[in-house]
């Protein structure tokens, strides 16, 4: 309609024109067209508009006729925006005669039009230009003249330019040029603003009768076109933008009188383009007010994506075409009476397809960004997916596709309107593919999938992954409807997935209802696969509410018990277990504290309440709690049921083995026939997990202790004898159960091996037992009896505790079936509670050891007795007595050891059998616990308590007595023990402290234990005894015994006897004993006390049995009650035949036979006078 | 007058693409189905949204797509909640302000909604931070909610 450049006219001279000048000047002028960047500074508009380039179509001024010939507005640039006049004048006169007024007629003519512009051009001719050199002055008097004349405003609109040889040069025109621009400009913006007023003006009319839509419409798209042909394409938008604004308004006033029927539809409407503007006369319609609001509509829209395909905006054109086409196409089903039957699906579906193409055509010239290609393909898909959408509304009505979602949803009828049933050749249809489709059913298919492809390969370009699957979904109905089920199923059995990481349950589940039904229909055998699918289904049914739910059945309940039923059937059918972890549809909630002991047999009972998600009963045939316990202990809790109702079911679970503890919940399982569903509690991966995602947190069961179930403890035994290989007390109560079988295995994570071939019974043996390798097993037990066993044990490391695991399975004589297992572990102390130091005191054929008894931890330790004894074959050999005789108990702590002493008398010298130190104690605490328990089980006996009490009685008393320390120093001084006054359970506080009393008063002569510790044999090769002996009577010469013991005076001489007997009773064979020995005696020098003069020191030979005498002088230095020095024995390292038997220094015990004595020395009587001179005046 | 806009499903989408509430204002399952679906494909748009680098302050992402029949509405909330209105289609303008008007008041709803500190009962406790999983843990039973939804639907002209 409009064309693309801006008119300018031209006037000039009619010879100038006629000339070759003419032409040279007109093609130089051209070629600097088209215009560049004119920035255009609009008084309506915020910022400057930059229009890229215009094109000047160049005309004569008489071509151009006077303008509001037509009452039809043009665009503002099909009038000449700008009139040139060029001038060629070299003559001040000729001017003055003939050009002036050819411009002056010009002038006059132009600047009547209105929204135009005028300038006048002045050439310099190159040829006048050397005859002007000397009239330099008159020749620019030409232009200086002009521009007088015509110049009646500010504006400058006089140009010149200079005529050249290179007269392309675009630095001559630069001047021209730049006037030009500022010419049309100015025309422009007046024209514009012109234009604008006029619009406005007709749009405040609009209230006025007589105001006229079309009229306006014309009006203002005038406008709109001239921004486009200046190539301002968004303020053309803004101009439709606003035309569309003001019909929405005309529509909402329902004013519609300005255009024909809604739509008057051709033969081909629904099938041709929709974004071309040129395939109907539409502005001829518009003018005529005849054009229906569909053609007008449909025009409006083409103007508007034309305008946006322009500008490369080609999503924007897919986005409003779209939007367009839903609105619309659904204003037109409305007045379905004139519109026929399948138009609109058929203009939507043609119309989408159309502006796919026509935008992917604009696209191909535009280099669009990475996102912008995506929203692209995304847009496109919109636009095919809407084309698949009409597809869905025509095959619903021509029943190629079934009345039900996804087919029926996304039409704009009703559902009775799709109801209706339609004959393919009730359609008024014209476009080919559509009308050969609709004829036929699988043609109809074919185009369906075609575009739906299309749509989805779109949408995945476009990474619209959601839109994509749901296409999925639509084909697989499809591929249900037409009967391929392998392929419905394979895609509906994939979609889940997708759904399934959003928690989109409705979405999900509604895909796994799908795929179960497609199951049904293709009678596959209900295997794995679909048990899979429907515990799936199940999930997300019971993850989402009622009405939530988009499966329609009739009746929920019942369909869904149909599909447990199925499912249990199914699960009968399974070859092996089927795991499914995670369910959700039943959920176990763990009662923590109802827990008890069967009481009647060993096990415990665990509470727990099942809560059946589904609307139905399940036939599940077993619930189980598996706890795990240290030591990966597991306890499996079970029951068996016929099914669970929906709803909480409250069971109690049975786990027949006698474990007890804290056990942490580990996972649960409710069978259906072969179908375990399973649920994990423990945290696998541990650190791996994040803790906020930490689902649940751990659930912590404590088993109680069943004091009458099977037992079994280990310690080390009463008797424990230091140098044999270590023993473990391994005890066995059968508490009630009296035992067919049982057999016990002991293990230990520290690296010990028991030895349980050599195995020693111990106490009565009530049983039959045989001992294997790594196991004992025992037959046919009485119920409340203890067996046990001494097993030896290798250790490897020396570790002060032993780890043992007892595993005992065992089956009792009620229950043949069942085989129980209690699995152990126990940390066995094997360090000593004592520890014993042991010296010994050589006197002559006596011996004195001394046995030092010391705890090793901060327990009491009550000592019965101690004895040693000689082990072996002659223990006449050797006399030992012990000293204490009858002793009471002796009480060891940490702080005081206890001594022991004896005395040995060898008959032959050193001892040839091996000695054995034996303690019997008890360690403080087992003896109180004893005691309790003792009293406790009088009380039973007096029925003061329930026999069946009394452990945890005792149990409970213990705790209070541990509780507190009060009690212990009294005990051990008065051997009465008083009960603290703490809590004592209810049916004790009464009678229990006096039963204590009592009992603690008579003697206990239980739990006595026994160490024996292997005692080297003393050995000592020669005992020394030196004795320095004063006489009674030392001055006298003669031998007569004094009466009283003569005084002895410090400073006195004093006669002495230094004596030392050796003997080498203990020294070993009797050989020896004929032998001497090269020996060195020393006083020990007590400078203080005593001067020795004499023998000091001295070697002498010894032998066995005999005293070597040597007399010395002892003076007393000062008064007192003095002990005499010691005298030391020293071996003297000699060989021959003093050495005794070998070349090491025989080992040598002195001990001072006078060592306790001590001499009275008195001080010297008698005076003594001392003169002293004192100095100061000598004497004469 | 403005025309009477046709409110026919709200869906609130936790930011990790969870559904929260879909709410269809609608009877039929196959409508409230249609829905569910819109509602899950229009996450697809609001991804494209987000990442295309509009404005982030800009809560009102406006028309996500218009198709079967209904005109989907898109909002994302700071903590990036999405909303998704679905408007019966007409051939009329709609104002952005109406539906930005609509959005705010479910906006408030969500927020009222989620503010309940019971909803914490039943959730660990160290996901205090995370609102929306506060919603999911709730959602079946979300009386309350769904009320309030309920009434900004029906104010927004919704058929219940």
């Amino acid at each position: 309609m409009s064309s693309d450049s801006v008119l300018v006219t031209y006037a000039a001279p009619s010879t100038f024109l006629s000339s070759d000048h003419w032409k040279q000047f007109q093609s130089a002028f051209l070629a600097q067209l088209p215009l560049q960047n004119i920035h255009w500074k609009s008084s309506s508009r915020p910022s400057i508009r930059t229009i890229q380039q215009v094109n000047i179509k160049l005309v004569p001024i008489d071509s151009v006729r006077d303008e509001q010939t037509t009452q039809i507005p043009l665009t503002v640039i099909e009038r000449p925006l700008l009139n040139l006049y060029i001038v060629v004048c070299e003559d001040n006169e000729a001017y003055k005669n003939v050009v002036r007024k050819q411009i002056k007629d010009w002038h006059s003519s132009v600047i009547q039009r209105k929204g135009q512009e005028w300038l006048i051009l002045y050439m310099d001719r190159p040829d006048t230009k050397a005859a002007a050199t000397s009239f330099f002055q008159v020749k620019a008097s030409v232009l200086d003249k002009i521009k007088a004349d015509f110049n009646v405003d500010k504006r400058d609109r006089c140009v010149q330019v200079a005529w050249s040889p290179n007269f392309d040069n675009p630095a001559t025109w630069a001047d021209v040029i730049t006037k030009v621009k500022e010419g049309i400009l100015s025309a422009f913006d007046a024209s514009v603003t012109q234009r604008e007023e006029e619009v406005k003006r007709s749009e405040n009319q609009r209230q006025m009768p007589g105001w006229n839509f079309c009229t306006f419409f014309i009006l203002k798209e005038s406008l709109a076109s001239s921004f486009e042909a200046v190539g301002l394409y968004e303020d053309a938008i803004v101009q439709y933008d606003e035309l569309e604004a003001s019909f929405y308004q005309v529509l909402r006033e329902k004013n519609l009188s300005w255009f024909g029927t809604l739509i008057s539809p051709g033969p081909n409407d629904d099938s041709i383009p929709l974004l071309s503007t040129t395939k109907k006369p539409y502005r001829d319609l518009i003018l005529a007010n005849t054009i229906s609001v569909f053609d007008f509509r449909v025009y409006l829209v083409a103007r508007q994506c034309t305008l946006l395909g322009k500008m490369g905006k080609v999503v924007d054109v897919g986005r409003k075409s779209s939007a367009f086409l839903s609105a619309f196409g659904k204003r037109l089903l409305e007045a379905k009476e004139t519109v026929p039957l399948g138009f609109v699906e058929s203009w939507i579906y043609s119309s989408a397809l159309s502006v796919v193409e026509q935008c992917d055509e604009w696209a191909l010239d535009l280099q669009l960004e990475e996102s912008h290609v995506a929203t692209f393909d995304a847009t496109k898909g919109e636009l095919l997916e809407l084309a698949r959408h009409q597809l869905d509304t025509l095959g619903v009505q021509l029943q190629y596709l079934p009345l039900k979602s996804p087919f029926s949803t996304s039409s704009f009828l009703s559902p009775e309107q799709l109801s209706r049933h339609a004959d393919a050749s009730d359609y008024v249809i014209s476009r080919p593919d559509l009308v050969s489709s609709l004829k036929d059913k699988e043609t109809f298919y074919d185009l369906y999938i075609k575009v739906t492809n299309r749509a989805i390969e779109r949408y995945a370009k476009a990474r619209r992954r959601k839109f994509a699957l749901k296409l999925h979904g639509s084909l697989a109905a499809l591929d249900v409807h037409r009967g391929r089920l392998p392929a419905a199923l394979q895609t509906f059995t994939s979609l889940p997935a997708h759904y399934a990481p959003h928690e989109w349950t409705s979405l999900e589940s509604l895909a796994l209802s799908e795929a179960m039904a497609t199951h049904a229909r293709l009678e596959k055998a209900k295997d794995t696969e679909w048990i899979h699918i429907l515990l799936a289904f199940l999930k997300t049914y019971v993850g989402s509410s009622e009405d939530e739910l988009l499966i329609q059945t009739e009746n929920n309940t019942s369909y869904m018990q149909t599909l447990i039923d199925a499912l249990r059937h199914a699960a009968e059918g399974l070859d092996t277990d089927l795991l499914h972890a995670d369910n959700d549809m039943l959920s176990v909630r763990i009662h923590c504290n109802d827990i008890e002991n069967a009481e009647t047999q060993d096990g415990s009972y665990l509470g727990i309440a099942v809560t059946n998600h589904l609307p139905c009963d399940i036939p599940a045939d077993e619930v189980s709690v598996i706890l795990t316990g240290p030591e990966s202990e597991k306890l499996r809790y079970s029951t068996k049921i016929a099914s669970l109702a929906s709803g909480i079911t409250t069971l109690k679970l049975f786990c027949p083995m006698p474990s007890n503890g804290t056990h942490a919940l580990d996972s649960t399982e409710i069978r259906i026939s072969r179908l375990l569903l399973q649920r994990q509690y423990r945290p696998n991966g541990g650190s791996t997990q994040k803790p906020r995602l930490l689902k649940y947190l751990p659930v912590l069961v404590h088993v109680p202790k069943d004091f009458r179930s099977l037992n079994v403890s280990a310690r080390q035994p009463d008797s424990i004898e230091l140098g044999k290989p270590p023993r473990l007390l391994i005890s066995m109560s059968t508490g009630r159960n009296s035992l067919s079988n049982a057999k016990l295995r002991l293990s230990s994570s520290s690296g010990a091996h028991f030895d349980c071939k050599s195995a020693i019974p111990q106490g009565d043996v009530i049983s039959t037992f045989e001992l294997q390798e790594d196991s004992i097993t025992l037959k046919d037990t009485e119920k409340d009896v203890v067996v046990s066993f001494l097993i030896p044990y290798t250790e490897a490391p020396a570790f002060q505790a032993l780890t043992v695991v007892m595993d005992v399975e065992y089956v009792t004589a009620s229950e043949p079936d069942l085989t129980r297992t209690l699995h152990t572990a126990r940390l066995v102390p094997t360090s000593l509670p004592v520890a014993v130091n042991v010296q010994d005191f050589f006197r002559g054929p006596r011996l004195f050891s001394q046995f030092t008894v010391s705890t090793t931890s901060h327990q009491f330790v009550r000592i019965q007795s101690a004895q040693l004894s000689v082990v072996g074959d002659n223990p006449d050999d050797v006399a030992i007595e012990g000293c204490g005789g009858t002793r009471n108990i002796v009480t060891v702590t940490p702080v005081q050891p206890g001594n022991f002493l004896f005395r040995l008398i060898s008959k032959h010298g050193l001892l040839q059998d091996p000695l054995r130190f034996t303690i019997t104690y008890r360690m403080l605490r087992d003896e109180v616990e004893l005691l309790v328990k003792h009293a406790i089980d009088d009380l039973a006996r007096e029925n003061q308590v329930n026999a069946s009490d009394v452990p945890s009685l005792v149990d409970a008393s213990l705790s209070v007595l541990q509780a507190d320390s009060s009690w212990i120093e009294p005990y051990v001084v008065t051997r009465v023990l008083r009960i603290p006054d703490v809590d004592v359970p209810d049916e004790l506080s009464g009678r229990l402290p006096m039963v204590l009393e009592e009992k603690s008063k008579e003697p206990l002569d239980e739990g006595w234990r026994e160490i024996c510790i292997p005692v080297d044999i003393p050995r000592m090769n020669i005992i020394a005894g030196a004795r320095i002996r004063i006489p009674p009577d030392p001055f006298s010469k003669g031998g007569s015994q004094p009466t009283k013991p003569v005084p002895l005076y410090a400073g006195q001489p004093i006669p002495a006897e230094l004596t030392i007997s050796t003997s080498f009773h203990w020294g070993g064979g009797k050989e020896s004993k004929d032998k001497a020995y090269r020996m060195r005696f020393d006083v020990e020098e007590l400078i203080k006390e005593w001067l020795v003069s004499g023998r000091k020191r001295g070697d002498f030979a010894a032998k066995d049995g005999e005293t070597y005498t040597v007399p010395i002088t002892l003076i007393a230095l000062h008064h007192g009650e003095l002990a005499l020095p010691k005298v030391s024995v020293t071996p003297l390292p000699l060989g021959g035949e003093f050495a005794m038997g070998s070349l090491a220094l025989p080992s040598t015990e002195t001990y001072q036979m006078h060592g306790a004595e001590k001499v009275l020395v008195l001080p010297r009587g008698g005076r003594s006078t001392f003169i002293l001179d004192m100095g100061t005046d000598p004497a004469p | 007058m403005p025309p009477q806009l046709r409110l026919n499903a709200v869906a609130f989408i936790s930011p990790q693409s969870h559904p929260i509430l879909i709410r269809a204002f609608s009877q039929s399952k196959d409508e409230q189905l249609k829905y569910h679906y819109l509602a899950h494909t229009s996450l697809d748009v609001f991804e494209e949204r987000v990442n295309s680098g509009a404005k982030a302050t800009e809560s009102y992402l406006g028309l996500l797509f218009s198709m079967e029949g209904a005109a989907v509405y898109g909002y994302i909330t700071p903590v990036k909640v999405k909303i998704v209105l679905a408007l019966a289609l007409s051939d009329a303008v709609v104002r952005d302000a109406d539906i930005t008007t609509i959005f705010r008041a479910l906006h408030m709803a969500y927020y009222q909604s989620v503010a309940n500190p019971f909803l914490k009962l039943h959730t660990a406790l160290d996901t205090s931070g995370d609102h929306t999983s506060l919603m999911l843990a709730g959602s079946p039973k979300w009386k309350g909610f769904r009320r309030r939804v309920d009434e900004i639907g029906r104010a927004a002209g919704a058929p219940i």
